[in-house]
């Protein structure tokens, strides 16, 4: 867990590392979350700047950040 | 006395075509409620969003957009035209609704307004009813509608790759090394909404041809923190700045008006410096493919009825077909002189990204498909008939055209074909004779049942 982060962004590091994902399926993984909290933690990985993509927009963790 | 949004709501609501939801809505599912509605969609109550409500899919019909523009289905291409031959001028104005509540510094929270999720494969939440203004000092204002991509509390990413007057002006900022100031509106009328969709020449402020739809000024409110102005009825603004970085930041996928899910792109990235809306806000979801190809059509056949005339042929009727997203395809029949099947067409492929045009004689009808056939079957020889412009303008999102073969903020282009499809020259008109049955006016079957 990143100590900068809240744990719903971290979670969500965590389940991008372990494979790449769609924004979809990390929004169906946390239809728990009430949304402007999901989206205030996804703008945490926005601002770390950690994220890529993939041809298939995918989203993935850059390598030099994925064991933060 | 001109229209507001909500005035077009009233409007809906009047003529039956607006389904209410009374029971909380999660945002995250608004956009498949408008999806399955045979009507346009008020949600009253929103979950984690007090005080908001949504309005989306209001123009998934022609229907609808003859009532926004106050005209029979037929006549919409005509009625755009009609507003933009009498350009009206806009006028500030003080205390504008829009403007009711100021949120600037570390209040901006672009979660805290009821982004939607919209369509499967989606890179993120999108804002997609938006009308955008930015200014350039030699050009002066300009309108579009750019769709946003949710990346954090105070920055969206904003699909810039097609040729625009806004990313021209970006760019010459961008050689500056400067950001470009822009504000959007959410939540304007339709005529604002087609005015942002007209590709009007660069020194022509779109806020003129809103005002000529309307039939009166567009009131205006100067935002609070950038030089620029938005229409003071709508019912949030965001206003800010398009970092100087270039196409650099990811965005999309995003499902595009061309009814195609789309792919990553890379473009710049919009930075939020202040948020304003009304008291009690109303947010707009344009619902994708459909509300933006209604919202294309009336555009492109003005658009192509303008050509034809500044080509001097005699338009009779157009058609910008809901297949090509009221984009891509332009069919028009004509009053036909020597020739003139031939400067029709170039006038037509002339239209924005339109890569193919069809033109036929009077005694068509454009929009019985059976009908057109008929004309490009027996008045067409492909060895004289047709016309191929390769290396025109063209559009990312037609797969066709192999976008991804640019590198990042690269234009792509297109090869266009025009269809003549009148009566060739030389052939004589009575071989087109239709058949007629005898005695078919006369003889009544009524009469022998």
């Amino acid at each position: 867990m990143r100590l900068d982060m809240s744990p719903l962004a971290s979670t969500l590091i965590r389940e991008i590392t372990d494979r790449p994902q769609q924004f979809h399926e990390l929004v169906d993984a946390h239809r728990e979350v009430p949304w402007p909290d999901f989206l205030r933690a996804w703008g945490e990985l926005r601002r770390a700047e950690i994220l890529n993509r993939d041809d298939d927009g995918n989203y993935l963790i850059r390598e030099a950040n994925a064991a933060s | 006395m001109k229209k507001s949004f909500r005035d077009f709501l009233a409007d809906l609501d009047a003529a039956g075509e607006l389904g209410r939801y009374r029971v909380p809505v999660d945002v995250r599912d608004v956009s498949a409620l408008c999806a399955q509605s045979r009507q346009a969609s008020l949600f009253d109550t929103l979950k984690d969003y007090p005080g908001w409500r949504l309005a989306g899919a209001l123009l998934t019909t022609r229907k609808r957009l003859a009532l926004a523009m106050d005209c029979a289905e037929d006549e919409v291409a005509r009625r755009f035209e009609e507003g933009l031959g009498r350009l009206i001028e806009p006028v500030i104005v003080e205390d504008a609704p829009c403007q009711q509540v100021v949120i600037t510094g570390d209040a901006i929270d672009l979660a805290a307004i009821p982004y939607p999720m919209m369509h499967l494969f989606d890179g993120g939440p999108y804002l997609s009813g938006t009308f955008v203004v930015s200014k350039d000092p030699e050009f002066g204002r300009n309108c579009g509608s750019y769709r946003l991509m949710y990346r954090s509390p105070n920055e969206t990413g904003i699909d810039l790759v097609s040729p625009s007057d806004m990313r021209l002006y970006y760019q010459r900022r961008l050689d500056q090394g400067k950001p470009l100031e822009i504000a959007v509106a959410i939540g304007c009328h339709p005529y604002e909404m087609l005015a942002a969709s007209y590709k009007a020449p660069i020194d022509l402020d779109e806020y003129w041809v809103a005002g000529g739809l309307h039939g009166s000024p567009v009131p205006l409110a100067k935002c609070k923190t950038v030089d620029l102005e938005v229409p003071a009825d709508a019912e949030l603004v965001l206003e800010g700045e398009l970092l100087p970085i270039g196409w650099t930041a990811d965005e999309g996928p995003f499902g595009e008006f061309s009814q195609i899910s789309g792919d990553v792109k890379w473009n710049p990235v919009f930075r939020v410096k202040c948020i304003t809306h009304r008291r009690d806000p109303i947010f707009y979801l344009l619902q994708m493919p459909w509300e933006n190809d209604w919202l294309a059509a009336p555009v492109t056949e003005a658009a192509g009825l303008r050509a034809l005339r500044n080509a001097s042929v005699q338009p009779v009727d157009i058609r910008a077909p809901v297949g090509s997203c009221g984009y891509w395809t332009l069919i028009a029949s004509i009053r036909k002189r020597p020739g003139e099947g031939k400067n029709a067409l170039l006038a037509l492929l002339s239209v924005a990204e339109v890569k193919l045009a069809i033109v036929t004689d009077e005694d068509i009808d454009i929009h019985n498909p059976d009908d057109l056939d008929w004309a490009m079957t027996f008045r067409v020889q492909a060895d004289r008939d047709l016309i191929v412009v390769q290396g025109a303008r063209g559009k990312h999102i037609d797969p066709s055209i192999k976008s991804w073969e640019l590198g990042k903020g690269g234009l792509p282009t297109t090869a266009k074909l025009g269809i003549d499809a009148t009566i060739p020259e030389g052939v004589p008109k009575k071989l087109y004779r239709r058949i007629r049955v005898y005695g078919q006016d006369r003889v009544k079957p009524e009469e022998y049942r």
